[in-house]
């Protein structure tokens, strides 16, 4: 910690030293070692479907993934910042263009949804990751203000209800649990940014009274998936059997687990879209319960590290993006693995850096890469 | 925590996330220590039932059908074989509704056969909707083929090449042979723990149910592997799964050598072809071992055993002539006059009776005010006659002089009323009437002796029982258990067990006796005026026997069966019982004629067919070396009108 003060007092010092000193080296390697971990269960995961052009084009996507982190890295943040709006709006144009060209996501169990972009028939985008990101962005610059005068409860309302945009919109899509996921991003960062938490509270218990009229309005799909996780024998039993060989899959890691490849749950197929979902239960059928709580653990480091990062953060836009950033990565880790647990229901949450998917990835590139321009630019530089 | 204090020289960017980094501290150790308490929970303390789970997800076992033994005649000609057929085979768990439509609609399948599916994946699923059960057995190469074909829209549905129980002679000896059908639900629960899969056929009748576990063998099973969608995993894959022995072979069931001659038997059912309902059963006078067994109507074993269609077995069912019956053991009838030796030889043995005394016979007989009426006008009859012409008066005399018990007393001694354990088809026991069996029914009535002495009234018996007490006769007195199994051997060849003739008693007879009633049963078929011989003598063998004819009681209501094939509920039973050659007899045969009326009319022509048939053509390829059979009747006995 000492060392990474130097460059500020140091004078005759190379700007190249300087940047490299600067440069948050704990969030790269632990980046990369969740990035490799993930190849590593993807290779895993697709070996017996014979879908390895996925890991290829995982490989793709990391390299597309660490130039953006590099972009978003070298550009000041106050300067992102001040576009977050727009951003936003663009996000949000792009969930309206979903709705209008997009198509089904080709997954049976949810029916019609407008979940994806296609640029190319093999290239297509997932606009609600970038929303998070552009979420986060915002909530930096509506929180950007420390007096607490200025948060009435009026002015709360509506900076929270202008993010009811983007969450409605991805609601209906319908991509439930990456609605709820942005909400939880939002009321986190509000609980924590908040000069006063009070607003927050009323916030969330007007939330919850909605919750009744939201259910209502809920897909069926959606609703079994919910209750699926309360009762087995309420829902149909494909959704139950996803969460039942996901549990014994992992169950069945025992203590050491059954070897790299070696998982019969993943590689002949019991558990359904493993890669994407569950790559959690591939993971822990093959490395067992000391291989969990190990990448539950660089998860945790992670996380400790990004608070580490909005501790030091030189300003207050820097400390909330990387609050949000903590935020997201907390939700996605907890609700990922909760549900590959059995404790939570199916809902298509991304486990960072180890699911498959393009958006997923370079999303949270994008975010690593905000917490490193936080971090880079601590001391002033 | 002072890591993360901030050390940026510029004072806290948020100082809020200061105040409240315990709450989140809180937060994250609440939600990590959760996630790994659930991974303990999981992994470590319920790890090991998981890890059966799985393995129990991945590693299937497939039971190996074994063979069934094959049934074969003396000559080894085989009457119960196997051939390859193609077996259709469904997971229930995997058969959706949308699989399932795809199915009938491929093969086009029938109303009766989706029934049949249905029923067996109701079965499946109560047992194990993860193991294949068979829903079609034995079907056609073109069904296999299109399910072959279309496997991959077909999840669940497997095609099995398996040996299937077949009877190359059709329904020859359907009765005797029996047929094998899928067990019920019941019979499931309880087979499986004797090593049955759900899917077996088993052995439903005749020598198919009575001897299963001769002939059923020992199933083998192999281990396979599988992924989630139910298809089998390369052998390379499997080898790494699989710990131990991988296939257990199957052992083929044992082979059943019967004493039958198949080509006897189908002379015998050719001989019956013209009748409605009948029975035959063909001893070895010396032995016991039964050559032929006929019972008709029968069924087609190839089409019982799993080709059954409702419609088919409605019909079978409401034929009234009951051809799920065997009418030689499990029916039972009143045998009417050949049942008069007992009478016979109880009244000579109690010098009740002599070979010389004569009666008068004016076709009536007045007893208690009861007129009972003979058949014809036999006038001055003495024994021989009354054998010959099978005289009821000269009998129901008799019968008064010995009583009933007695007469009760010397069936019993041989062996009627009683089962006469060749093991199938429930060969029923009958009933032998006495004093004390009919005084807990009511008042004894003096006629009652009267009708048993002739065989009517309340005497049953079964043509197996009558032909065993004919045998008995004819050899002098050994009462056989009656044999169809010869040997059993194992599937190579190997003989397992072998049966020896079994004498269940000796019947001791005084030989005079003896000698005066088989002189009666030579002039019925060999004189002038004998009930068989006025309706044919056989050329070609001497034969000696009587005729019956059972009256039995009347259905009146029965109008709508009466014209079925000339079969009239109504008509009497005719039989013959005798043997071949008279002298030295070799063949027993007892012939009924259900309801077929006359015995001399009806089944003595029969008998005399087969017994023709035989000793023409069957007998010199059995036994090369004959003694050709006199053909010519001996001479008249003075006296004789």
């Amino acid at each position: 910690m000492k060392g990474m003060m130097l460059p500020r007092a140091t004078v005759g010092v190379s700007r190249w030293r300087r940047f490299r000193a600067a440069v948050d080296w704990p969030l790269i390697v632990t980046t990369l070692a969740l990035c490799a971990i993930g190849l590593l269960n993807l290779y895993s995961a697709t070996r017996g479907v014979r879908h390895t052009a996925k890991f290829e084009a995982q490989v793709q996507w990391m390299v597309v993934g660490a130039i953006a982190f590099i972009i978003v890295t070298v550009v000041d943040y106050r300067t992102l910042v001040r576009g977050a709006w727009f951003g936003l709006g663009g996000a949000v144009a792009l969930l309206l263009l979903a709705r209008l060209i997009g198509s089904s996501g080709g997954d049976d169990a949810h029916g019609e949804t407008y979940r994806w972009i296609h640029i190319t028939d093999s290239l297509r985008i997932q606009p609600s990751e970038i929303v998070k990101v552009m979420v986060i962005l915002v909530l930096a610059r509506v929180f950007a203000d420390g007096e607490a005068s200025r948060y009435t409860a009026r002015a709360v309302a509506i900076k929270l209800g202008v993010f009811l945009i983007p969450i409605v919109l991805i609601a209906i899509q319908p991509d439930l649990g990456t609605a709820v996921l942005v909400t939880l991003i939002v009321l986190t960062v509000g609980f924590l940014a908040m000069p006063s938490v009070w607003p927050m509270v009323y916030t969330t218990t007007a939330g919850l009274l909605c919750i009744p009229v939201l259910w209502e309005k809920m897909h069926e799909y959606q609703k079994n998936r919910i209750l699926a996780f309360v009762d087995c024998s309420v829902a149909p039993t494909k959704l139950c059997w996803h969460t039942q060989q996901s549990v014994y899959a992992v169950g069945s890691g025992k203590i050491w687990g059954k070897g790299f490849l070696g998982g019969t749950q993943n590689q002949f197929n019991f558990v359904p879209e493993h890669w994407t979902d569950f790559p959690y239960s591939v993971w822990a059928e093959e490395w067992g319960f000391a291989g969990s709580v190990f990448l539950l653990a660089v998860f945790g480091f992670l996380l400790l590290w990004v608070i580490n990062v909005a501790l030091s953060a030189r300003d207050r836009i820097g400390a909330v993006i990387c609050v949000g950033v903590a935020a997201m990565t907390f939700w996605h880790v907890v609700v990922n693995v909760a549900m590959v647990l059995g404790i939570a229901p199916v809902v298509g949450v991304t486990l960072p850096f180890i699911s498959y998917g393009g958006s997923s990835l370079v999303t949270f590139f994008l975010a690593m890469g905000l917490v490193a321009n936080v971090s880079l630019r601590k001391h002033g530089y | 925590m002072t890591m993360l204090r901030g050390d940026s020289g510029y004072g806290p960017g948020l100082p809020e996330l200061h105040k409240r980094l315990r709450w989140v501290a809180l937060a994250v150790l609440a939600a990590f220590a959760l996630l790994i308490g659930r991974l303990w929970q999981l992994q470590v303390m319920r790890g090991e039932s998981y890890y059966e789970r799985t393995v129990s997800n991945v590693v299937k076992e497939r039971y190996l059908p074994s063979v069934r033994g094959k049934i074969v005649d003396s000559k080894g000609v085989a009457l119960a074989d196997n051939r390859p057929a193609f077996n259709i085979y469904a997971t229930p768990k995997q058969l959706t509704a949308e699989v399932k439509a795809e199915l009938e609609r491929m093969l086009g399948l029938s109303e009766d056969e989706i029934v049949k599916i249905d029923e067996r994946l109701a079965l499946g699923t109560k047992r194990d909707p993860k193991s294949p059960i068979l829903v079609l057995e034995d079907q056609g190469r073109d069904r296999a083929a299109l399910v072959e074909q279309a496997k991959s829209r077909l999840p669940g549905v497997e095609v099995h090449h398996e040996p299937y129980r077949y009877y190359p002679q059709g329904d020859l000896a359907a009765h005797l042979i029996g047929y094998m059908t899928q067990m019920t639900a019941d019979e499931a629960d309880k087979l499986t723990a004797q090593g049955y899969d759900p899917s077996d056929l088993i052995g439903r009748y005749g020598l198919e149910s009575a001897w299963e576990n001769y002939l059923r063998g020992k199933r083998g099973v192999e281990h396979y592997a599988v992924d989630a969608r139910g298809q089998r995993l390369d052998e390379k894959t499997i080898a790494s799964l699989i710990h131990g022995e991988r296939v257990i072979d199957p052992v083929p069931g044992a082979n059943l050598v019967l004493t039958v001659d198949s080509d006897l038997q189908r002379l015998a059912e050719k001989a019956v072809a013209r009748v409605a309902a009948s029975a035959v059963v063909i001893l070895e006078a010396k032995t016991g071992r039964v050559k032929a067994v006929v019972s008709k109507p029968s069924f087609d074993p190839n089409t019982m055993t799993g080709h059954l269609t409702h419609a088919e077995y409605t019909l079978l069912m409401s034929d009234p002539r009951k051809p799920f019956i065997d009418k030689a053991l499990r029916a039972t009838y009143p045998p009417g006059s050949i049942f008069k030796f007992i009478t016979a030889l109880a009244a000579l043995e109690d010098h009740q009776a002599a070979e010389d005394e004569t009666m008068f016979c004016t076709g009536m007989y007045e007893l208690a005010g009861t007129r009972f009426r003979c058949h014809g006008y036999h006038e001055k009859t003495d024994l021989l006659k009354a054998i010959q012409k099978s005289c009821d008066v000269y009998f129901w005399n008799l019968a008064q002089r010995i009583g009933l018990d007695r007469i009760a007393d010397m069936a019993r001694q041989f062996g009627l009323g009683a089962p006469t354990n060749l093991g199938i088809n429930g060969d029923a026991g009958g009933r032998i009437p006495t004093k004390a069996w009919y005084e807990q029914r009511g008042p004894y009535k003096i006629g009652y002796a009267a009708n048993a002495s002739i065989g009517q009234g309340d005497v049953e018996v079964t043509p197996m029982q009558m032909a065993v007490a004919y045998a008995a006769l004819a050899n002098g007195g050994s009462l056989f258990v009656p044999q169809v199994v010869e040997r059993v051997e194992s599937y190579e060849g190997r003989p397992i067990v072998s049966y020896d003739p079994k004498v269940a008693k000796t019947v001791t007879i005084p030989p005079e006796a003896l000698e005066i009633w088989k002189k009666g049963m030579w002039k019925v078929n060999n004189e002038l005026g004998g009930t068989a011989y006025d309706h044919g003598v056989s050329q070609v063998v001497e034969v000696m026997g009587k005729t019956g004819t059972a009256e039995v009681r009347k259905h009146h209501d029965d109008h709508e069966h009466r014209d079925l094939e000339k079969w009239n509920p109504n008509a009497s039973h005719a039989w013959f019982a005798g043997w071949a050659p008279a002298k030295d007899p070799e063949l027993v045969i007892v012939v009924l004629v259900e309801h077929g009326g006359a015995g001399g009319t009806n089944a003595w022509p029969i008998a005399q067919r087969i017994l023709d048939g035989y000793f023409t053509k069957l007998r010199d390829k059995n036994l090369p070396a004959v003694d050709v059979p006199k053909v010519k009747p001996p001479p008249k006995k003075p006296g004789e009108r």
